[in-house]
């Protein structure tokens, strides 16, 4: 038999423990901010690679093995891909060109749509209704985008020498000297806006006085991301225990309950990671299909597609960023070599808007339904504030992971509140 | 109390097939060796096997699952003994007990279909519990264990079948004969 103070000592316990292990779980996460990032993808990836150790496990590889196995192969996935898109980057000077091609086309289509001659002059209505708004806007931009001294003398020097044909030659310079032109003229504004900057904020043009060494950043970096390959291996290794220490410690009637939440979250959530980065992957491969077909450079057709697969997991964000990047590429490509016969030469940008719309409607009505079905069932609202507050804690990687983590608690909230009615635990 | 049992409810939960031990503790993997549905496998198998059992302590009176709940998991006494009772609103009908190295719940291995009975332990006891999803991951990735495990299950659920089957045959028998008795009775009358 139970009695009574029996009952009131173990409330007490509980309470104190569940308490004290709030506030260190509290404590700890503000403390140890930096790891969250680290530890939350190397549990991802030990998580979306689990069938695959499963798989290895059943041909009969011991764990250990196959958990090599397994780091082997991101090992080598990571480093190829690395490799590959490293290989896809433009030099330090074909870097320059690419610059002053991008600044020369924004800057153009600016000038025809405000219907301007020069920079400062007067436009048409659009000018005058958002002009006041846009030059500061164009004026940040040039600025951002403009080459200095020693990367000018850089740029001449390899447009001079390089392999471009006299005509290629003569529309980079011509662009050079447009571009030029203007950053000559934006320069009042700039100064005058230096100077608003030093009243506004004087420490902003002073040296910083944090060390900024690449090498001390370099390793500062390292020792936080450390965690994540140990995360990875532990996770993989790990034959139950976690799960079964973490079962143990509840209660006995919340037992088999506490089993079935487990199982049900499990399925759940590996179903929907593995389907994002199948969905992710299908987009990436649409997008790499389609922009090769309308005559890209197989190379950057693989790069743009890898990047708009990726921020695909991004809502609303992410569509975007597949279409900056085809619009980009589009945008210094200047002329394509098609492969379809019916696509004409100078539609670059227009073509890699059509590419990435047709891979977005194919996701949304075919390859999010079929593969997702309704994981993702969030309301537009969650989702945007999910992704900004993501952004704002963490950067990009908190915009990436924002809604997998939303989509996480969501699942394990609906879980328990289903199975503590299935137990007749609650009404 | 005993009376009023029903003749299926002895043969679920009776575990005549099962052999019974003396009362004192054993330990995990013995508990699982000298299990019936286990006894079939190798000591290094049920070593394996071990890695998916759960040991739980549960007091006197306190309840290790209750009649309608989803089954997840097979419970195998491994200290203590365990009662298995149909509570209706008035009364509480004892179907059985069990006791070391007995097993309880043993069909929540096939499906997720809410428990036909309560289990309450009597004393302290301590229990082995094997979960289905688990068992089913441990089939997936050791096929042959797997198929010595739910051979035994399937002989068991099958002789279990056949019992039911006779004694549905042999009450059918009583019932013919009762009635021919009430036929005669009133012709007499």
């Amino acid at each position: 038999m139970i009695d009574e103070s029996r009952k009131l000592r173990s409330r007490i316990f509980y309470s104190l423990f569940f308490f004290f292990g709030l506030a260190l779980t509290v404590y700890l996460f503000a403390v140890l901010q930096s790891l969250i990032l680290p530890t939350l993808i190397g549990f991802f990836l030990a998580y979306i690679t689990k069938p695959v150790l499963t798989f290895l496990e059943k041909k009969k590889i011991p764990r250990w093995g196959a958990v090599l196995i397994i780091l082997l192969g991101w090992i080598l996935l990571i480093v190829g891909i690395g490799q590959r898109i490293i290989s896809l980057l433009p030099d330090k000077q074909h870097e320059l060109v690419i610059r002053v091609q991008t600044q020369a086309k924004i800057n153009d289509l600016y000038l025809s749509l405000f219907g301007k001659e020069d920079i400062n002059a007067k436009g048409n209505f659009l000018d005058e209704l958002f002009g006041n708004e846009t030059l500061p806007l164009m004026t940040t931009l040039n600025n951002f985008m403009k080459l200095n001294a020693e990367e000018e003398k850089t740029f001449l020097n390899y447009v001079n020498s390089s392999n471009y044909t006299p005509e290629e030659r003569n529309r980079i310079l011509k662009m050079y000297e447009s571009v030029k032109k203007i950053n000559s003229n934006l320069a009042v504004n700039k100064n005058e806006n230096n100077k608003e900057k030093t009243k506004e904020n004087p420490f902003e043009i002073l040296p910083s006085l944090i060390p900024t060494s690449e090498i001390a950043q370099f390793f500062s970096e390292i020792s936080k991301w450390i965690v994540m390959p140990f995360v990875f291996i532990f996770i993989l290794l790990d034959d139950g225990e976690i799960k079964k220490f973490l079962i143990n410690i509840l209660p006995n009637r919340y037992f088999e309950m506490s089993f079935a939440v487990f199982d049900n979250v499990d399925k759940a959530l590996g179903k929907y990671l593995r389907g994002t980065i199948l969905q992710s992957s299908l987009v990436g491969g649409v997008i790499f299909i389609g922009l090769f077909l309308i005559g890209f450079k197989p190379g950057s057709a693989v790069l743009i597609g890898i990047i708009a697969g990726i921020s695909n997991v991004i809502p609303y964000l992410g569509p975007l960023i597949g279409y900056g990047a085809g619009i980009l590429y589009g945008m210094i490509v200047g002329k394509l070599n098609p492969v379809l016969p019916f696509i004409p030469q100078d539609a670059a940008i227009w073509g890699s808007v059509i590419v990435v719309f047709i891979a977005q409607i194919l996701d949304n009505t075919i390859f999010q339904p079929v593969i997702l079905g309704k994981a993702v069932n969030l309301h537009p609202l969650v989702i945007i504030l999910g992704v900004m507050g993501g952004g704002i804690a963490f950067g990009f990687w908190g915009m990436f992971l924002a809604i997998p983590t939303i989509v996480v608690f969501r699942v394990i909230i609906s879980t328990i509140y289903k199975q503590l009615r299935d137990y007749q635990l609650i009404y | 109390m005993e009376d009023k049992k029903t003749l299926f409810e002895r043969i679920i939960w009776d575990n005549s097939l099962i052999q019974k031990f003396t009362s004192k503790q054993l330990t995990i993997i013995d508990a699982l060796k000298n299990n019936v549905f286990f006894g079939e496998l190798t000591k290094n198998e049920i070593k394996q096997l071990a890695k998916i059992v759960y040991e739980r302590e549960f007091n006197s009176q306190e309840y290790i699952f209750m009649n309608g709940q989803p089954a997840a998991a097979m419970f195998i006494i491994l200290d203590g003994e365990v009662k298995i009772i149909r509570e209706s609103e008035d009364a509480e009908v004892e179907i059985t007990r069990l006791k070391t190295n007995d097993t309880l719940g043993e069909l929540a291995l096939l499906d997720n279909s809410p428990r036909s009975a309560s289990a309450v332990a009597i004393k302290p006891t301590k229990l082995l519990a094997i979960f289905r999803e688990d068992l089913n991951d441990f089939i997936n990735s050791q096929p042959e264990l797997g198929a010595k495990i739910l051979r035994k299950l399937a002989i068991i659920t099958g002789y279990r079948l056949r019992m039911t089957n006779d004694l549905l045959v042999e009450k059918d028998e009583e019932l013919k004969q009762c009635k021919k008795k009430l036929e005669r009775l009133e012709e007499n009358d």
